[in-house]
């Protein structure tokens, strides 16, 4: 299974704490929500990181294009 | 009328009366006709039979003379003075005394400003009902034309102000010009000459009539409908710059835009090369202002829902907690204790609970709870 993009990711983030939120899963079920969730967070936070690189280094390039 | 040669010889010569007067009777076969020019030489004399003025063409000069009874140019009440701009309704004739060639006229109608501004008028009436002015035909000129055309006279002004707006404005702008008359009687047909050949010229984004500012006459050309509807048909967007702000020759309304001057003109056809730069700038620097705050956004959602996350699973067991306290608390509610309270008491034997008599015999030992405690006893 391909990794799914950041706003997938973050959606169904989203979806899981809703449903820890609102109480009714049991208990085992929301043990592994809680671990999904802890996974989809590291996803996300690493996306966020390659991106913000990705700007970081841009922003370099265009600095040392200026004249 | 018989013309009488004399014979020498072999030779036949006419005397020059005979001669005037043969050319005179052969012009009487040409028929009346209309001639516009302007007047000047105006000779009118009291004792004279006959008004004598010359009809000049303002486009190049050419004279005419003309003739006029002097009752029938009192009777016309016209007040004409020299330079005034007329049609005269005249027949060829020579005077026979002199050998002048002149015209004889028989009417005169001043044709003045108004008699212009009539006919331009009723041609931009026509062409209006024809859509060629029409909002929807204009086309977007484009933001940088590989090849700028520009139509003007040797006329210096005009080129040199649409020349030096582009350079400053772009000075990478390639400009082609096509240098032609602007005024006078073959300037329309020149001037559409020289649209064509810009228009299939390679490259040619868009063109640029430019005229400076002229007289009223000078600037008819750029009203001629040849000229209008060669700028409306144009296969590529036209500025027209003809004039200046108070004048609006017709092909102004033909053009795809129009400027008040050929420097607003040349400020039209080519982008400010300084601005542009300053505008790419900033776009770009609002990309980069845009991603970081994109990220910034996903990182303060994903911390957010993080948090939640992280606190959700105690919260559920917190909540589950409760409800099993609930739960205890009314299972206590249900046990046996609350009837005790009441003043009831458990009785055990041997075998467990007295429900019934039979169970208990004299002697034995029973065990009594009451709420809040137990105690022995005998049966008796």
């Amino acid at each position: 299974m391909s990794e799914p993009s950041f706003e997938d990711a973050q959606r169904e983030l989203e979806r899981i704490v809703e449903r820890l939120e609102r109480g009714d899963a049991d208990l085992d079920e929301a043990i592994k929500l809680w671990e999904r969730g802890e996974e989809l967070y590291k996803l996300c936070v690493g996306r966020l990181d390659a991106a913000h690189g990705k700007i970081e280094e841009l922003a370099r390039r265009v600095e040392s294009a200026q004249p | 009328m018989k013309v009488e040669a004399l014979q020498y010889g072999d030779r036949k010569v006419y005397s020059v009366a005979a001669f005037n007067r043969g050319v005179a009777d052969w012009l009487t076969r040409l028929p009346s006709v209309w001639v516009v020019g302007e007047i000047t030489e105006l000779r009118r004399h009291a004792r004279w039979q006959s008004v004598f003025f010359t009809l000049k063409d303002p486009s190049d000069g050419a004279c005419l003379g003309v003739t006029i009874l002097r009752s029938r140019f009192d009777a016309l009440r016209l007040d004409l003075a020299d330079g005034d701009r007329v049609h005269v309704l005249g027949r060829p004739d020579l005077y026979e005394a002199r050998g002048d060639f002149r015209l004889r006229a028989l009417s005169i109608e001043r044709w003045g400003l108004g008699d212009h501004l009539a006919a331009l008028e009723r041609l931009k009436r026509k062409l209006a009902d024809e859509g060629l002015f029409a909002p929807e035909r204009k086309r977007a000129l484009p933001r940088l034309p590989r090849r700028v055309g520009l139509v003007t006279g040797n006329d210096a002004a005009a080129k040199r102000d649409v020349l030096t707006t582009i350079r400053s404005r772009f000075p990478a702008a390639r400009v082609l010009v096509a240098e032609t008359y602007v005024q006078g009687p073959l300037a329309a047909q020149a001037i559409v000459d020289a649209l064509d050949e810009l228009c299939s010229a390679p490259e040619v984004d868009v063109i640029v009539l430019a005229r400076g500012g002229g007289s009223f006459e000078d600037l008819l050309p750029f009203s001629d409908e040849r000229l209008v509807r060669a700028v409306a048909s144009c296969s590529v967007p036209t500025v027209s710059a003809v004039g200046h702000e108070q004048d609006t020759p017709l092909c102004d309304l033909a053009a795809d835009a129009r400027a008040s001057t050929p420097t607003a003109a040349g400020r039209l056809v080519v982008p400010d090369v300084t601005e542009l730069q300053e505008r790419l700038d900033r776009s770009r620097a609002g990309l980069e202002r845009g991603a970081r705050r994109a990220l910034d956004r996903g990182r303060q959602r994903i911390e957010q829902l993080h948090e939640q996350l992280r606190r959700a699973p105690a919260l559920m067991v917190e909540r589950k907690r409760a409800r099993l306290e609930h739960a205890a608390g009314r299972l206590r509610a249900l046990s046996p204790r609350s009837t005790l309270e009441r003043g009831y008491a458990i009785v055990r034997g041997e075998e467990g609970i007295v429900r019934t008599v039979s169970t208990v015999t004299a002697g034995d030992r029973l065990d009594v709870e009451v709420a809040d405690g137990r105690f022995g006893a005998r049966a008796e």
